[in-house]
This record gives structure tokens, sequence and C-alpha cells, in this order.
């Protein structure tokens, strides 16, 4: 497979982890590794993994949120600020680690 | 003179590696021993162990109670004290009791006291207090030196002066005061995970940045490793880089599984804060050394001219009372927020007072928000979580609120034996006090040496205290 004939495929489907976590009481970090270079590359370049598309998924402005590509490690990670800081009443995840969901049937 | 100066006069680096062995990430949820003895066999030059986090919320902070079971700690301070003392190495606890505040640490040092009594142990134990004065906090939010971490609002004086308490987290400076006393157990309040590892080697004349970047992979044992566990973790440092090993040989540190771990909890992948300075990564390099080691190095760190410091607050919220109960009817599954609703006005007009109500609905968006499409309508779980200043008024409004709720007529309802399912009952639960974090801030400009006070006492468990 190359990058110039995609075929349209899950996330879920190309990547070995994608997983959701707090980064400190007021951030929530999504990090995705791919399965090899060559869905990394498809992962990197696809306009349904830009920070804007995922901010939407998540509620969010594209300013929001940050993607970190790191190639070396096959790895796209994003981070977006929390709906609640960690605890406080009426959050429903206080780990941040079960809000990979939205991530798991974007189509690449 | 005792096990952390006997290590500064006898170790030279560049003669031979320095060995580092990480025993927990979470102390007191229980050390796998095997994993540990392995470690230990490997005569490792300082032993490390984290205990605490801001991860589990505000409340353990607030309360001033431990996340860990106490019988579970004891445990896992015994296995490393003992180790420790017979092998005559420093062994360096950072974060003591979860939250590290004056609560924590004292009971933290209460069961350490106990374990040195009852096993006959004899060590000089140095200690550090990581609770940071509101009137500091204040100071550095009226100079401007105060920001936010994150999506967090700016916190007023009267809220900074309403959290008990506050913790700062102390870094390798600190470490470094508490370590000049010549300690062999250094048991530290909040402190930043990787002081625990780093310390001793910068003290030795190791680079600060490989000893950082080390001790924030080793600082969570063996969960860089494929498959990650909890299983402790030895670094083998040289001028030029460090080995890790998981000492659980099935758990494998690859390139590809400790550069992942690098983003672990992490906001910035490639720079991670100190007090000093940052710790850049930019240039690190993972190299497998064969399929269970991997080598690493290359990291730098850029210090800064003045110390900046993380501090952590949480302010009470009020008393917790949840209600649990679940729903099998279609029809009600289809308005159950809007029945809420209509309840809630209903229980509001029965039970004056200030009270709050944060309805959970498990199966229609609790841990995150659902399309109305991906809606549970077969069934649901209702956790309606109830807080007041008063826990009675919090119970009273959930006692009402679930009779109310029980036997609400909502539009089309033919199910009129009653609208909720109890596991058990009472069905609604005092849940301890809550709170939130007001403080998750960057103090700049800290002055540590005033902040932190470090102080040794020589235990002998031999003689009665």
């Amino acid at each position: 497979m190359t990058a110039a004939t995609p075929h349209a495929r899950r996330l879920a489907d190309m990547a070995q982890v994608i997983r959701s976590k707090n980064a400190g009481p007021t951030q929530l970090t999504i990090d995705v590794f791919l399965n090899d270079a060559a869905m990394y590359a498809l992962a990197a370049h696809s306009p349904a993994l830009s920070g804007a598309a995922v901010a939407s998924r998540y509620g969010l402005a594209e300013q929001q949120v940050q993607r970190h590509l790191l190639a070396n490690i096959h790895a796209i990670k994003f981070v977006l600020p929390r709906r609640i800081v960690a605890g406080s009443p009426g959050d429903g995840d206080v780990y941040g680690a079960q809000q990979h969901g939205p991530m798991l049937d974007i189509v690449v | 003179m005792n096990a952390t100066a006997r290590l500064l006069q006898s170790h030279r680096p560049g003669d031979g590696v320095l060995r580092v062995l990480s025993a927990s990430g979470q102390l007191g949820y229980g050390i796998p021993e095997d994993a540990f003895r392995r470690g230990m066999a490997r005569a490792p030059h300082v032993i490390g162990c984290d205990m605490g986090s801001v991860d589990p919320g505000p409340y353990y902070l607030g309360a001033g109670v431990m996340a860990a079971p106490e019988p579970m700690v004891e445990r896992d301070l015994e296995l490393v004290l003992c180790a420790a003392r017979e092998a005559g190495v420093p062994l360096l606890i950072g974060s003591a009791g979860t939250a590290g505040a004056a609560a924590h640490l004292d009971a933290t040092l209460a069961i350490v006291r106990r374990i040195v009594a009852r096993r006959g142990l004899q060590l000089r134990l140095a200690t550090i207090r990581s609770d940071i004065p509101a009137d500091a906090v204040v100071a550095a939010l009226q100079a401007g030196r105060l920001d936010p971490i994150g999506a967090i609002e700016q916190p007023d004086a009267a809220q900074i002066e309403a959290c008990s308490p506050i913790v700062g987290q102390c870094g390798t400076e600190t470490f470094a005061r508490a370590l000049a006393l010549d300690p062999d157990v250094l048991i530290a309040g909040r402190a930043c995970d990787t002081a625990i590892f780093a310390t001793l080697p910068a003290m030795l004349g190791y680079p600060l940045g490989l000893s950082l970047h080390m001790a924030k992979i080793v600082e969570c044992t063996s969960l860089c490793c494929r498959p990650g566990g909890r299983d402790a973790m030895l670094a083998e440092l040289t001028l030029e880089h460090f080995t890790l090993e998981s000492m659980n040989p099935d758990a494998h540190a690859t390139p590809a599984s400790v550069a992942a771990h690098a983003l672990y909890e992490q906001a910035d992948p490639l720079q991670v804060e100190e007090p000093g300075g940052s710790l850049m990564l930019h240039d690190a390099w993972y190299q497998a050394l064969d399929s269970h080691r991997t080598r690493v190095g290359g990291a730098r760190f850029v210090p800064r001219d003045k110390p900046s410091l993380k501090v952590e607050g949480a302010l009470w919220q009020g008393e917790r009372v949840v209600l649990l109960a679940g729903v099998a009817d279609p029809t009600l599954l289809r308005v159950l927020p809007q029945v809420i609703a209509a309840v809630e006005q209903r229980v509001r007009a029965l039970v004056p007072g200030s009270w709050q109500l944060f309805p959970h609905i498990y199966g229609q968006g609790a841990v995150h928000p659902l399309a109305p499409a991906q809606r549970a309508t077969h069934e649901a779980g209702l956790v309606l979580e109830f807080i007041a200043a008063q826990t009675a008024l919090a119970r009273t409004a959930a006692a009402v609120f679930k009779q109310n709720l029980l036997h609400h007529a909502y539009p089309g309802r033919i199910a009129t034996g009653g609208n909720l399912a109890f596991a058990f009952t009472p069905s609604e639960i005092d849940a301890h006090s809550a709170y939130r974090f007001a403080l998750y801030h960057v103090m700049r400009d800290a002055p540590l040496e005033r902040l932190f006070q470090v102080d040794a006492i020589d235990l002998d468990g031999r003689t009665r205290h």
C-alpha cells in the first residue's frame, strides 16, 4: 500500500495503541501508535487526523488542540483541554483514561 | 557514615556503571516481590520508589488521606526498607502518602517507625516537607508570578487561602539538600518523580539531562516495557547513556516501547519541565542492546535563571451523597434527562437549602457525550451525585429525590410499579467530601530553599522510642 492510493480504513484497524490519559488534571493527551511506517504516513497526512478534525470530534475549537507528529515511533499525539478539571464535581472520568472513543472510528 | 555518604565517597563516574533500581511507581498497591528480589540481586547502588500522584484526583490532597490501603503500604514499605538496610544502600521515596502534604508524610513516617521498631532496624531518616504556605502563593498571584497549567481558572486570594493544604513538587535541588544530611532513607512529601532517581546520580557527577531522562522513564518501573507492568526496573548509568532492563524477564524494554513511554501522561513529548530548568528530549536516541534491554542517550538539560515550582491545591466543595439505581424501561430511557430535570424541580421545592445535583447517566453519555442514536434505550445506570455543605442536607435531597423519581409519572408511562431498579438498599450512600483542584499552577521565581523544610533524625529500632 502506498500513500498515493490509500484505502479508506478505520483508525482502530491501523493502530496498535489508541489511548487517552490525563496530562495533569487540566489536560488530556490522546496517543495513537500506528502499526508501521506506511500506516503512520497515511495517518499523518490524512485530513481526518488534522488538529481541526480531531478538535471537532471532541467539540473543541481547532486552536484548543495541539498535534505532535513523532515519525520515529509512528505516533501522533493530540493534547486537548479537559472539559472539567479532573475530579471536580460533575467529572465523569477522573483519570481521563476512557476518552479515546471518538478516535476509534475515524476513517483515514 | 551512612548510606548516602558511603555512595558519594565510593562511586566514581566512569569507573563502572551506577545501578539505579526503581522498585515501585505506586508504592502501596503491592510491589511484585520476585522482580524486586531479582533487582536486589543485581546489587543496586540506590533504590527509589514513587508513592504519589495528582492522578487520583483532589480528594486525597484535600482530605489528607492516602489513596493506597494502609496495610499494603506497610507491606511495601517493609519490603523496600528491609532490603535497602540489608544492602546498605540509600532508599529514596517521593510523594509520600499519595498527595505528599504534611498529613500524608506523617502517616507514612508513622508506618516507617512501626516497621523500624518491629524489625529492629537502625537508620538515619531524612524528610522533606512540601507544604507551601498560602501567603507565598497569594504573593505570587499578586506579583503576576502564578501561571495556570492548562485549562484551569485563576483562583483569587481567598480561594488560595481556603485550599488546605497546598503542596509544591520539589525537585533535585531540594533532594540534594536532604541528601546532604547523609540519610539511609529519604522520604519526601510532594516531589517531582524525577528527583527520586536523578538526584544522587547528579550529585555523583553524571550529566543532569541524562540522569533526569533515566529518572523520567524508570519512575513508572516496567510500564515502559512490552508488555508493560509494575515489576522493578533497573537502569545502568554511564556518563554517556543508560541501559534499561526490566527485572521481569518477560517484560522487554525495546526502543519503541521506551520511546513511546515518553509520551505517557505528558503534554509535550520532547520537553519536560523541572523546577530548575527543562529536560530536552529532541536529540534523545534509543538503541536495542538485545531483545530485553534498550540503551538510551542524548537528552539535554537547559537550566532556567530562576526556579519555577508546580503547586497543587484542593478546595472543599461540600459533602457528597450518591444515589445508585438502574433503569430498564425503554419509554423512560428516551426521556430520562428531562425526567431527572423535572424531578429536581419538584425536590428543590420540597428540600430547601443549597445543594447541587450532578447526574451521571451511564449508557447515555456519562463517560463521554454520546449522539442521541448511541444512547442506550434498553438499560442504563444512574449515579446521582448530591453535594451540600452538610451531609444531612445531601442525604435528605438524595432520599427525597429517590422516592420522587421512583414514582414520577412521565408521559407515556405504562410501567407503574416503579421507575428504578435498586441493587441494594439503602441505595443512597455517603461518598466522602467533594473537592476540586483550585491550584494546578506554576509559581515562577520560587524561593525553593525557604519553601521546603528538610530534616533528619536517627531511628534505632533496637531501643524503645
